[in-house]
């Protein structure tokens, strides 16, 4: 497929923001600043940029725990996306809900529930919304192996298709659910894109770690659940980098399958050595690119770290409209 | 006119997606069917099948699919069919509706009504006679409502409806087919009840008795027949369980000096136990003697009839503990 330069470059520069954003929260973590729990998301840039890709205004997002940076990729300013994370008050959520709960409604995030699962009918509902109003939106949902033996999801699939409503389900295969292979948990292979023909749904199954094979792919689905044709589903196949969440050693896998992976699976590397070889990037842009979002990060860490965080008296603030 | 309980629900309804075309209604079994006690009857051909929709048995997705449309703009009304049902969804209720809004931030808001057939109904057996009240009301965020006639229960889901929070409704079953008495005028009059205002049932001077849901005719007979006994009972009915209206009950109870609650639900960490403790500690210099829980032996309701008559307060029991406190 041919694509136009701007297209390329958008790609890319989200796909490499998804990665530095994913790489900073590891070593904020490292510092001892951040209150929670971190679950990296790299290995995964691949698959959720190149599902984005496919977006359009007035969709909808119910994203996983991994990668965070989606919710700053879909719109949320740095300053929000760090102060909830370190859970201060100008955070999304005032600082009450931390690393699960980032985002906000007006770039379409329909929030998360940290037992995974419960939300997929979340998702569902956002695309009622959409059937309601007769816009040509839809609502992605994405979710990982673990999630995937989950009831929830199911009962949101059968939901779904039984009310014929734009979802697209996005399986994020990172193959381990914390200790447990996706291999064991699951009779077939995929475990997404295996079971989505009890829905009736439309499936595919891609390397996630090739944006490019991810968006095509995604596209052709996002075109059928656009036109009203009810969910479909895709499978996005990749690899965990780092444990499930910062301090697990991985003690339960072969560090040289995790080795080749990042070496070899690697989306960033992967990509921009095509443009570079394409004509399309410089490595002089790239470090300029690098330079400019670290900084920015950098500067939105330090505000949060300055960040007022909620007093006593705020308790109760936010509980009910 | 005699209005039934069923109606008034299922004249709520109506009216507010009349009002509104942002309120749709979902759950099994409520379009052609018209829901399993005929609530809903005739709204399928009224509103469409867009407004209007059956579910698969998938409480969790329907859950989240009431939260979802009503975060991005719609007013759904999700029923569950029986109240026992609210469990298979526990964590979608307590987890999701009621926390939503706290964890996502102010952006945020739930207008969605969850509406369940609540309690014993002669011989629905353990798993379909459930209230769930005391459940949910350990999720901060939630506003439970137990309406116990058919005028409350119009004007409150109404409000539930029209407000921008989460709202458990819980409908006693046995009410279904309760009638009362209510001008045609103010039934037609677009009345609303405010939610978190409690309706005080019988006025009384000797002792203040709580009653929720079903309990609150039962309690209503056991006032009248003490009256004869010399004993004046001031029945208060919630309407809201959560939260509470404090200063419509703390008002009584400074007449009254005495309390007690009534549930149809099991005593042990049920509504009572709640109050109690509440009223123990805020009204403490109020109280002549302790706080009476009348409730549910802590039993499965059993299918056997008068098994299931037995465990739940009726009006003799009632008489029975408030006789004690006079």
């Amino acid at each position: 497929m041919e694509y136009a330069k701007d297209f390329l470059l958008k790609v890319h520069k989200e796909l490499l923001e998804t990665r530095l954003m994913e790489k900073k929260l590891t070593e904020i973590y490292a510092q001892g600043i951040v209150p929670g729990h971190i679950h990296s998301g790299m290995g995964q840039e691949g698959s959720y940029v190149g599902v984005l890709s496919t977006r359009k205004k007035g969709d909808y997002f119910k994203f996983g725990h991994r990668p965070l940076a989606a919710n700053y990729i879909v719109g949320e300013p740095m300053d929000a996306f760090f102060g909830e994370l370190l859970g201060k008050l100008t955070g999304n959520a005032l600082g009450h809900g931390g690393t699960n709960h980032l985002g906000r409604l007006q770039d379409g995030v329909v929030g998360f529930s940290g037992s995974l699962g419960c939300d997929a009918g979340v998702a569902v509902g956002a695309a009622l919304t959409i059937d309601a109003e007769q816009r040509d939106n839809i609502s992605y949902f994405f979710y990982g192996d673990g999630t995937a033996s989950r009831g929830p999801v199911h009962e949101a699939m059968c939901l779904a298709s039984c009310w014929k409503l734009p979802v697209l389900f996005v399986c994020e295969n990172n193959q381990f659910a914390i200790s447990t292979p996706s291999s064991y948990s699951s009779a077939v292979p995929n475990p997404g894109a295996d079971r989505a023909a009890g829905y009736g749904m439309p499936t595919a199954v891609v390397d996630g770690t090739d944006v490019l094979a991810v968006y095509e792919a995604t596209q052709k689905l996002v075109d059928y659940v656009r036109a009203g044709n009810g969910p479909a589903l895709i499978e996005c196949k990749e690899y965990r980098w780092r444990g499930h969440f910062e301090g697990d050693q991985c003690a339960y896998r072969d560090a040289d399958v995790t080795h080749k992976y990042m070496t070899e699976k690697d989306s960033v590397a992967l990509f921009e050595a095509k443009l570079l070889e394409q004509g399309v990037v410089t490595e002089e842009y790239l470090a300029k690119l690098r330079e400019d979002f670290d900084k920015a990060m950098d500067e939105a860490i330090a505000h949060a770290v300055e960040a007022p965080a909620m007093q006593p008296a705020d308790i109760y603030d936010c509980l009910y409209a | 006119m005699k209005v039934t309980y069923a109606k008034a629900i299922g004249d709520a309804l109506k009216e507010e997606m009349r009002r509104d075309d942002k309120v749709l209604l979902f759950g099994e079994d409520v379009a052609q069917f018209g829901n399993i006690f005929g609530i809903t009857r005739g709204m399928l051909e009224e509103f469409g099948p867009k407004r209007i929709r059956n579910t698969p048995i998938a409480e969790t997705a329907m859950v989240g699919a009431a939260i979802g449309s009503a975060e991005t703009g719609m007013r759904p009304v999700l029923e569950l069919m029986y109240s026992d049902f609210a469990l298979v969804c526990f964590s979608e209720i307590f987890h999701c509706v009621a926390k939503w809004r706290y964890m996502h931030g102010p952006e945020y808001k739930l207008p969605l009504v969850i509406r369940n057939a609540s309690g014993s109904s002669n011989g629905a057996g353990p798993e379909h006679s459930n209230c769930v009240e005391s459940l949910f009301m350990h999720a901060p965020g939630l506003t439970i409502v137990t309406p116990s006639c058919a005028y409350d229960a119009k004007g409150l889901l109404k409000s539930a409806i029209r407000s921008d929070n989460p709202v458990l409704f819980c409908e006693p079953k046995l009410m279904y087919q309760q009638k009362q008495e209510i001008d045609d005028e103010v039934y037609n009059s677009d009345y609303t009840i405010p939610l978190g205002v409690a309706d005080v049932k019988v006025s009384g001077s000797d002792i203040t008795l709580i009653a929720v849901g079903l309990m609150v005719p039962r309690a209503i007979a056991a006032a009248e027949k003490l009256a004869a006994e010399g004993i004046s009972v001031e029945v208060i009915d919630p309407r809201t369980i959560a939260p509470l209206d404090k200063e419509t009950i703390y008002a009584s109870i400074r007449k009254t000096h005495h309390v007690a609650i009534v549930e149809e639900s099991n005593l042990t960490a049920g509504i009572g136990a709640e109050f109690a403790a509440l009223f123990q500690k805020e009204m403490y210099d109020e109280l002549d003697g302790p706080v009476e829980r009348i409730a549910a032996l802590d039993v499965p309701i059993a299918y056997n009839m008068d098994a299931e008559h037995y465990s739940i307060p009726d009006v003799d029991d009632i008489c029975r503990v408030l006789r004690t406190m006079h």
